[in-house]
């Protein structure tokens, strides 16, 4: 018993314990290889299974989640527990079954979880590496297939197939890196030889970069350091759970203009990418949610409970990461506006990615960060390496006077994003 | 069946239990259940690896067939890897002073609780606490014959303040993990400390980026001494050509005296019995009086690149295992902490992490303190705040101007190829010369 009947077996054993309970379910499977010195080093293969369970009675949220079938009833056993613990909340149910119209596209039909394809695709890195004179230090390719439900009391039960095809090369000239990677559901989507040309051309053309002196400078942030910078920053003070507990710069500034008017930030879980789905984590139907239009705050994502007990219902932007409770995040968030003809003629620091954005302030936005593979850029061309700086600044403000966004949008994990360029920000040179 | 040359496989069934506490909410409080697999089979070239869910490790023909599978995968490897002998053996897991199986959930909520509201000092807006439990129970064997089993227990929090005032917000926080049993007892004075850091740093001057001395804390120096020197050392990233320590064993690469040391076998938040390949676990010395000496390693780096030992492969569960630290610190110097602040006379003192990262084959890392203060005239001055550094492996050490005598290790997680394991870190004071630090203060 690990499927179906499993799920329905602790919906019905639960309910005699509870007023409602949910059941989230995953199996999957992946196989990856990975390069070791310039060649196939290690071929994995691995296959997941797991279980959620939640248990709601009077207002207290219990959880626990199992990788082993047969401890379901431990499982439940400690979601009650851990019910009889939570603090008390408002409550209004667990979502029904919704005429769920939408369609999104988060699983490639041909995609096949065979090693030989994975092989294949560490084939192409390698031979777009090969066109530049670099070592080959790691990277590999990887294929998943997974099955996710989620099944309540009140009848929801929803089903769906998501994929990831996956690819990523390290490159090394003397002591120049280069790091690129691509991952899409779709296997067609990623094109593995540019990858490791990217990677290699990183490498490549970063060695004997010049110093920097400390001082003001234009930059231009590649959608890679981009997303890296913002992730940390940006997304949890969406999190409507960081707004209500005071800990989101953001609060209390909807109807504000916050940021640039040239920027809109929104969660489009319809279009296709990583985090594409017409359900949340929970089972509510997912929206487009625009949280930023044209520099005005309008909005914060919201679970059910965040959303129950301070009113302002679920945004369908629940989530869940490993065996953890649902939380609150997005699904495919867009950093979008109107496009530069370049990033900006003028002469700029462009900065392909950082070192360290994890340490970031996540309340106040403030970071400061090692740039990796800088170069100098004049009329929209990568003309100079740099050799090493540090990057400081704060996020809030940084996006509040943009100097533009470029045409070069990416897709950097759950966030797609163009190229931004910022005018007068600190650069500490060594 | 595809050649196997050896095969190994380790199961690691455990709970995890999860307190966490906001703004006085018990947001959830609960234990989760895992059991992991993890098969590795070394054919004719390279690793073939499975990773399942709940493997009967007893039933031979379950195991037959893992093996199979495994090697099918392997046959499509082309690098050639060896494997190093090394010595076997289990150390004792140390006696848990009390075990947190023996307390109840509701007692570790109300513990956990009230180090949460001692974090409520007045001007702090925003608590928050995380309690983290895991037991592991682990079991390997290996196509060697070797075989073994022991239980990880591992407790601690972490808690965290906000402090607003006028649209400005500041944190404070801190944490503490222990392998050595219950770790929510007497600790409301971290609560504490986390609330009135993040008050004082409302306060706080951003500092101006540029080049100056630095005092380093003991924990900062820990995150300096993993960032700067441990990710470069492991023979993984020296084999593959990715760290810019590779061929310099027996360069001097530090200022004389400087000794840096991981030892697993430490009762620190490191600590494992064994390693994840079932080699023994020793202290390997990283730097010896300045110089290179030895890389960290596992078996099959251990034979490729040489210099060091075997015993340094870690694993999350369910992933396999690779070349980590555990506990790594630089050893006690002579210097005393005011000859140290004297001796900067006028720089910055930076205190606690919020972490770091390293590009070991660029050789550039960078980390960030938690608050600072000024130095002037070989005192503290200012309270400073979100400032970082950044140095270059092969130049940094040598900057190690003096060496303190107050070593104290922290507990963290470090992350690498997407598995987080439990380290610690650790350092006396440091006063570094020409250290880059990065700030937006004018």
């Amino acid at each position: 018993m690990k499927g179906e009947d499993l799920i329905e077996r602790v919906l019905r054993e639960g309910e005699r314990r509870a007023d409602e309970v949910e059941v989230f379910y995953a199996r999957g499977e992946s196989v990856s290889t990975e390069i070791k010195k310039g060649i196939i080093g290690t071929a994995e293969e691995s296959e997941a299974w797991s279980m959620a369970v939640r248990t709601v009675k009077d207002g207290r949220i219990g959880f626990s989640s199992t990788g082993d079938p047969d401890r379901w009833k431990e499982c439940l056993d400690a979601a009650f527990a851990s019910g009889g613990l939570a603090t008390s909340q408002q409550w209004g149910g667990f979502p029904r079954p919704a005429n769920l119209t939408s369609t999104a596209s988060s699983s490639d039909g041909d995609l096949i979880v065979a090693v030989e394809d994975t092989a294949g695709m560490v084939a192409d890195l390698l031979s777009g590496a090969a066109e530049h004179p670099v070592e080959v230090v790691g990277g590999g390719a990887n294929l998943a297939r997974s099955y996710l439900m989620v099944a309540n009391t009140s009848g929801v039960l929803y089903g769906m197939d998501r994929t990831v095809a996956a690819v990523s090369l390290e490159a090394i000239r003397e002591q120049s890196t280069g790091y690129e990677f691509d991952a899409s559901p779709f296997r067609a989507d990623i094109d593995a030889r540019s990858v490791g040309e990217q990677a290699a051309s990183l490498a490549a053309r970063s060695l004997s970069g010049r110093d920097i002196k400390t001082g003001r400078y234009d930059v231009v942030l590649s959608p890679v350091a981009a997303a890296s910078i913002l992730g940390h920053v940006l997304l949890p003070a969406l999190s409507g759970r960081n707004v209500k507990a005071g800990r989101s710069f953001l609060a209390d500034k909807i109807g504000e203009q916050v940021f640039d008017e040239s920027l809109s930030v929104y969660d489009d879980p319809f279009a296709p990418g990583l985090g594409s789905t017409t359900w949340d984590a929970e089972g509510v139907p997912t929206r487009r949610l625009v949280f930023v239009e044209q520099g005005v705050l309008g909005r914060f994502a919201y679970d059910l409970k965040t959303g129950y007990r301070y009113g302002e219902g679920s945004t369908g932007s629940a989530v869940r990461s490993g065996g953890e409770p649902p939380g609150i995040g997005m699904h495919n968030l867009f950093v979008d506006g109107p496009r530069m003809k370049e990033p900006g003629d003028e002469r700029a620091v462009w900065i392909h990615d950082v070192v360290g954005a994890h340490t970031a302030n996540p309340f106040s936005g403030d970071f400061s960060v090692e740039i990796s593979n800088p170069f100098w850029m004049e009329g929209g061309d990568l003309v100079e390496p740099i050799r090493s700086a540090m990057f400081s600044g704060n996020v809030f403000e940084m996006l509040a006077g943009i100097g533009g966004l470029g045409k070069d949008t990416r897709r950097v994990g759950r966030l797609t994003i163009p190229s931004i360029r910022l005018n007068n920000q600190q650069i500490i040179g060594k | 069946m595809a050649e196997v040359r050896y095969y190994d496989i380790r199961c690691v069934r455990g709970e995890v239990t999860l307190v966490d506490i906001d703004n006085g909410v018990v947001e959830s409080a609960g234990t989760s259940f895992f059991d992991k697999a993890v098969i590795r089979v070394l054919g004719s070239q390279g690793w073939g690896i499975l990773t399942r869910d709940h493997v009967d490790i007893d039933s031979k023909r379950e195991l037959n067939a893992l093996v199979e599978a495994a090697a099918r995968l392997a046959a499509v490897t082309q690098d050639r890897l060896d494997l190093a002998d090394a010595p076997r053996g289990v150390l004792p897991v140390p006696p848990l002073g009390e075990d947190p199986r023996d307390i109840d959930l509701e007692e570790k909520t109300r513990l956990l609780a009230g180090i949460e509201g001692a974090a409520r000092v007045p001007g702090v807006g925003n608590t928050r606490a995380r309690y983290t439990e895991g037991i592991d129970s682990v079991r390997f064997l290996d196509s060697s014959g070797n075989e073994y089993s022991y239980e990880a227990v591992r407790s601690g929090f972490s808690v965290l303040a906000i402090a607003s005032r006028n649209g400005v917000m500041q944190m404070g926080s801190e944490r503490d993990h222990i392998t050595t049993g219950f770790n929510l007892r007497g600790k409301q004075d971290l609560g504490r400390k986390a609330g009135e850091v993040a008050v004082s740093l409302l306060d706080a001057k951003l500092p101006k980026g540029g080049t100056k001395r630095a005092v380093l804390d003991p924990e900062l120096a820990g995150v300096f001494t993993h960032e700067a020197v441990g990710h470069a050392s492991e023979g993984d990233l020296v084999r593959e050509g990715a760290s810019v320590l590779g061929g310099r064993i027996g360069e001097r690469i530090g200022c004389e005296g400087l000794v840096i040391v991981d030892d697993p076998s430490l009762h620190e938040f490191g600590f494992m019995p064994v390693d994840a390949e079932g080699v023994a676990v020793q202290r390997t010395e990283i730097i010896r009086d300045g110089i290179l000496a030895s890389y960290l390693h596992n078996r099959e780096t251990l034979a490729a690149v040489g210099n060091g030992i075997a015993g340094h492969a870690r694993s999350e569960h369910g992933a396999p295992p690779i070349v980590r630290m555990s506990n790594t610190f630089i050893e006690n110097g002579d210097a005393a902490y005011d000859e140290i602040l004297a001796e900067c006379r006028d720089g910055i003192l930076l205190i606690g992490s919020r972490g770091g990262q390293v590009d070991p084959g660029r050789g550039v890392f960078q980390f960030n303190a938690e608050y600072g203060y000024l130095v002037e005239g070989g005192e503290t001055t200012d309270m400073v705040r979100d400032v970082s550094l950044s140095g270059e492996i092969l130049s940094t050490l040598h900057n190690i101007a003096l060496v303190g005598n107050d070593r104290k290790m922290s507990p963290g997680y470090c992350g690498k190829g997407g598995q987080s394991v439990p380290v610690s870190d650790g350092a006396p004071h440091l006063l570094l010369e020409n250290a880059t630090i990065g700030g937006r203060g004018g």
